[in-house]
C-alpha cells in the first residue's frame, strides 16, 4: 500500500495492510471471512492507536466529524434515505 | 445548486476480483501508474456485521490538488487562503455483501467544502443472475482464463458536485462579511450563483477525466490478478516497498 499519511505509523499500517488483503482473498472473499476469524483486528488495534494521534495532531478528527454532520444533512437532501 | 454525474460501466473480471482491485488501487505506483497523485491511505475503521456478514471499511486518502487550478483562480484568497496546490483529504467508505454480490462506496473530500464538495458514489454488482439480465457474456478474447461463472462486474458510478460558496458566505452574515467588507461586494459584483455554477461545471469537466483515469489504474490492476494472483501482487508490492527503502 502507499504510505500511511504519518511516517511513524508506516510499519503497523503495512503489517495491517498485509494482513488485510490476505484475510480479505483467502477468507473473505470465500465466504468464510466472519467477524470472529478476522485474524488482523489486533494489527489493526495497534496501527489504529497509531494513526488516531496523528489525526488529531493534523485536525482531521474535527474534518471527520463535521463531514458526518454535513453527511446527515446532505444525504436527506440529494438521496434520499437509501439503506 | 447542484451537478450531478452518472456513469456506467462493466469490467471483463468477476466481481470479487473487482472489490479486491478496489481495495488495491491505491496501493503503489508500481501497480497502479495512475495513482501517483495519491500520497497516503490509512484504514480508521474496519468491521464485518455479525448479523450481515458485511464488511464495512472507512479510509482516508491525501491526494494531491483536488481543486482544479481553474476554481482556485475564481476565488479570492480570503477565502482559499492561498493555497492554490494544497493536498485533500478524501473520506472513503465501503461495504462490501458477498453473499448478495454487491459493493456499495462513496468518496468525499474533507477540506474545501465550503468551495466545492465532490461525493463520488458507486456501486458493483456481479451481473443479475435473473431471466432478464442474465445474457451469456461473450468471451472471445478471454477464452484462457479460469471458468467464472459471473465474469463480468457492473459499476455504476454518481458524481454529485456542490458548491455552497454563496451559501457559506451567506451564513457567516453580518458579523464577518461587513468587517473586511470585501467579499460582500466581491460577490455583489459577480454573483454567488454565477461564481458556484463556474466552480460547479469545471470540477464535472475534470472529474470525467479523473473517472477515466481510476477505470484505467482499475483494469491494470485487475490485469495483474489475473495473470499472478493476489500473491503476486503482494510479492510486486514487498518489492517495491524495499526498493524505495533502500532508495531512502
Amino acid at each position: 500500500m502507499s504510505q500511511s499519511l504519518a511516517t511513524q505509523c508506516n510499519e503497523l499500517k503495512e503489517r495491517y495492510d498485509t494482513c488485510f488483503l490476505k484475510w480479505y482473498s483467502e477468507k473473505y472473499l470465500r465466504g468464510i471471512g466472519t467477524a470472529e476469524n478476522n485474524e488482523c483486528q489486533d494489527l489493526f488495534k495497534e496501527y489504529n492507536k497509531c494513526l488516531k494521534v496523528a489525526l488529531k495532531e493534523r485536525g482531521i478528527d474535527k474534518l471527520l466529524e463535521e463531514a458526518r454532520e454535513d453527511n446527515k444533512e446532505n444525504d436527506a437532501v440529494y438521496f434520499g434515505n437509501k439503506k | 445548486m447542484v451537478l450531478t454525474h452518472t456513469t456506467n460501466h462493466t469490467y471483463n473480471h468477476p466481481f470479487p476480483t473487482v472489490t479486491l482491485a478496489f481495495f488495491l488501487r491505491y496501493c503503489s505506483p508500481q501497480l497502479n501508474p495512475f495513482a501517483n497523485h495519491v500520497l497516503s491511505t490509512d484504514t480508521i475503521s474496519t468491521h464485518v456485521d455479525p448479523d450481515t456478514g458485511r464488511l464495512h471499511t472507512t479510509r482516508i486518502h491525501l491526494k494531491k490538488s483536488r481543486m482544479p487550478p481553474a476554481v482556485m483562480k475564481l476565488l479570492p484568497t480570503s477565502i482559499t487562503g492561498g493555497a492554490s496546490d494544497k493536498a485533500s483529504y478524501i473520506l472513503e467508505t465501503s461495504v462490501v455483501d458477498m453473499r448478495e454480490g454487491w459493493m456499495s462506496t462513496e468518496s468525499r473530500n474533507l477540506n474545501f467544502v465550503g468551495v466545492l464538495s465532490v461525493v463520488e458514489k458507486q456501486t458493483y454488482s456481479a451481473p443479475a443472475l435473473s431471466s432478464t439480465s442474465a445474457l451469456p457474456t461473450p468471451t472471445t478474447h478471454n477464452t484462457t482464463t479460469a471458468p467464472s461463472p459471473n465474469g463480468t462486474t457492473d459499476v455504476a458510478t454518481t458524481v454529485i458536485f456542490r458548491s455552497r460558496l454563496g451559501e457559506r458566505i451567506r451564513s457567516l452574515g453580518h458579523s464577518q462579511a461587513h468587517q473586511d467588507g470585501g467579499e460582500g461586494g466581491w460577490f455583489a459584483r459577480i454573483g454567488a450563483r454565477g461564481v458556484q455554477r463556474s466552480i460547479e461545471s469545471l470540477a464535472s469537466t475534470k472529474t470525467q477525466d479523473q473517472l477515466g483515469k481510476s477505470r484505467e489504474g482499475m483494469k491494470i490492476i485487475l490485469e495483474r490478478l489475473r495473470q499472478t494472483g493476489i500473491i503476486g501482487v503482494l510479492e510486486l508490492r514487498k518489492m517495491a516497498r524495499e526498493r524505495s527503502m533502500e532508495a531512502a
